[in-house]
């Protein structure tokens, strides 16, 4: 073999190489989402929904009190996590815009985005459940809230950079005090983009697990009471596919399902709205 | 434009609301350290520093708590997820970039960044139901009959094949990351200018001396970064290695023994800690993985921002 017959041949093994890790990506993401298909279609019954949990042995319960706590613990976590993260991403991409802090806080939210999840549950257990003397559901909701800010805050600041700021100075020329120009000028030109990133955000905080551990815990009766602690679907998959009974795990892959299913659509949702606003 | 806009009072009022919600970012960072470290503060005065993390005692009815074993589960799991990993995004990174036909590119780019949507209970789940039973029936037992029987590699696949061990943690863990690292390191390529690609193209390099010459050292600093970020976010991945690890306190050469990483320990303990040097020690756990995942986090951010600033020059 000469050289450039060795070049072409070595070009040809790397670029194979990398098809089948693109094959390798792929495969994993086939074998999941299609082994919780699977597992998830055939558990999944109307009970599912209408029933709450029924003791270990006894047919016929469901996890209504989870859906119910699920939805619970995220709007409300939506609630705080939102206004602060809006409030704060309009701060640094408008009155500190390009100063130091604005950099700051910038770099510090995006390594809050990743710091473990299971840390903030432990954080927010010694600030809301310890004193408090039981878990609750209100401690549920703000861990997922933390979670929530610098992702929210991180996404408006892109988005409000992303709009032009000759429209801010056509405003400004008009005689509008700053906060005028930011809540009816440059709001309404990131409207699209600021809600996709609350989106994707409550898609991201919907399949949290460990910081609901410490927090709301979970509850095997009916409940709406924050207060007190609540069951949410996450931390009841984690329960029943841990436990013995085939039963629950049966339960376990059909809540698997639904949450998978309403996060990839809620994700999916999102990609498009900005390919289709953004490109 | 000054920060704080003084003329208006709304103005004023609405600039000062602002401030404060872009301050709750740092109040939460300090606050969780100041908190983790009041916490676990008993423990800190019992164990101090370095005993904590060195010793590999973890025993609840003695009250004797070190943290070896934790932070040595967490690396081993972490490491081989990384050498799983890192070959494959960058070669996902490489097929999107440069030989995917362009139809393709965007739906393989979504579909390995939905991989990432994908909740880690769900890989959790996954993991002791499907992929845990094939491991220790075929890959395991595979892996031990061939490599387990070389000298010196072979320490690493002693004992039974359960599916419950390090090796199927750090098989899921490397599935979880692969998508941050390939979706970073496609970025990074697609920065590299289209004239230096084609100049080299223009002197006969063939398409994978384009990568490895121009492309890999052109972008190498958002690959790094990308690897960093993943391997943040492996270090505190709780729910998708719980399932699989077995949570068993151990020092141990074998990949094919249940370990425990911090994470496990504190989703397994935490709420069954009866004594308060329990808790404590809990949350001086806590306090050594996020101080960890900030120092590697910072560093990721570090090369990410230092990679931005080079393309934008």
């Amino acid at each position: 073999m000469n050289v450039e017959e060795k070049r072409k041949f070595e070009s040809l093994v790397a670029l194979s190489l990398s098809t089948l890790a693109a094959i390798f990506g792929l495969f994993w993401l086939v074998f999941i989402l299609g082994d919780v298909l699977i597992h998830g279609m055939s558990a999944l019954k109307l009970s599912l929904f209408t029933h709450d949990p029924t003791p270990p042995g006894v047919t016929g319960g469901g996890l209504r009190n989870a859906f119910m706590g699920q939805l619970l613990i995220t709007v409300v976590a939506t609630l705080i996590g939102v206004p602060v993260g809006v409030l704060g991403g309009t701060f640094l991409a408008e009155y500190a815009r390009g100063t130091r802090i604005a950099q700051l806080v910038s770099i510090l939210s995006d390594i809050m985005v990743s710091v473990p999840s299971i840390v903030i549950g432990t954080f927010i257990y010694a600030i809301l459940v310890k004193p408090v003397g039981h878990f609750n559901g209100w401690a549920g909701s703000v861990a997922l809230a933390v979670i929530m800010i610098p992702v929210v805050l991180r996404t408006t600041e892109d988005m409000l950079s992303l709009v032009p700021w000759t429209l801010r100075e056509a405003a400004f020329a008009l005689g509008a005090p700053y906060y005028k120009v930011i809540t009816q000028v440059v709001y309404r030109g990131a409207a699209t983009g600021i809600l996709t990133g609350i989106l994707l955000s409550i898609a991201r905080v919907a399949g949290e697990t460990a910081p609901l551990l410490f927090t709301s815990f979970n509850n095997s009766f009916f409940s709406t009471e924050m207060k007190g602690p609540i069951a949410s679907l996450t931390v009841s998959i984690f329960q029943y596919a841990m436990g013995p009974y085939d039963e629950w795990h049966q339960q376990a892959w059909a809540a698997s399902f639904m949450i998978t299913a309403v996060i990839l659509v809620i994700t999916i949702l999102g990609r498009l709205i900005i390919r289709w606003r953004y490109k | 434009m000054p920060i704080l806009q003084r003329k208006n009072p709304v103005d004023l009022s609405f600039s000062l609301i602002t401030a404060f919600a872009s301050f709750t970012v740092v109040l939460l960072i300090s606050g969780i350290f100041v908190v983790l470290v009041r916490e676990s503060s008993l423990s800190i005065g019992k164990f101090g520093v370095l005993k904590f993390l060195t010793s590999t005692e973890w025993n609840p009815v003695t009250e004797s708590f070190g943290a070896a074993t934790a932070i040595y589960g967490t690396f081993i799991t972490t490491g081989i997820a990384l050498i799983i990993a890192i070959p494959a995004a960058i070669g996902i990174a490489v097929f999107i970039t440069e030989i995917s036909p362009n139809f393709l590119k965007a739906p393989i780019g979504v579909a390995i960044e939905l991989l990432a949507a994908i909740p880690s209970i769900i890989y959790g789940m996954w993991g002791l139901f499907t992929l845990a039973p094939i491991m220790s029936r075929y890959i395991e037992p595979a892996l031990k009959s061939s490599i387990g029987k070389v000298p010196l590699l072979g320490t690493l696949f002693q004992g039974t094949p359960m599916g419950i061990d390090i090796l199927t943690a750090s098989v899921i863990l490397s599935i979880m990351i692969i998508p941050f690292t390939a979706s970073i390191a496609r970025d990074a390529f697609n920065l590299t200018p289209a004239v230096v690609k084609e100049s080299a193209y223009s002197v006969g390099a063939t398409k994978w001396e384009v990568v490895k010459d121009v492309v890999l050292p052109y972008s190498k600093l958002g690959v790094f970064g990308g690897i960093a970020l993943s391997l943040g976010r492996a270090l505190g991945e709780t729910m998708a290695v719980a399932f699989v690890l077995g949570n068993n306190h151990q020092i141990t050469s074998s990949l094919l023994n249940a370990a425990a990483t911090i994470t496990v320990t504190l989703a397994n303990e935490f709420t069954e800690a009866d004594t308060d040097m329990y808790l404590s020690s809990l949350f001086y756990l806590a306090l050594v993985l996020f101080v960890l995942s900030f120092i590697v986090l910072a560093i990721a951010k570090y090369f990410l921002l230092r990679a931005e600033r080079k393309y934008s020059r």
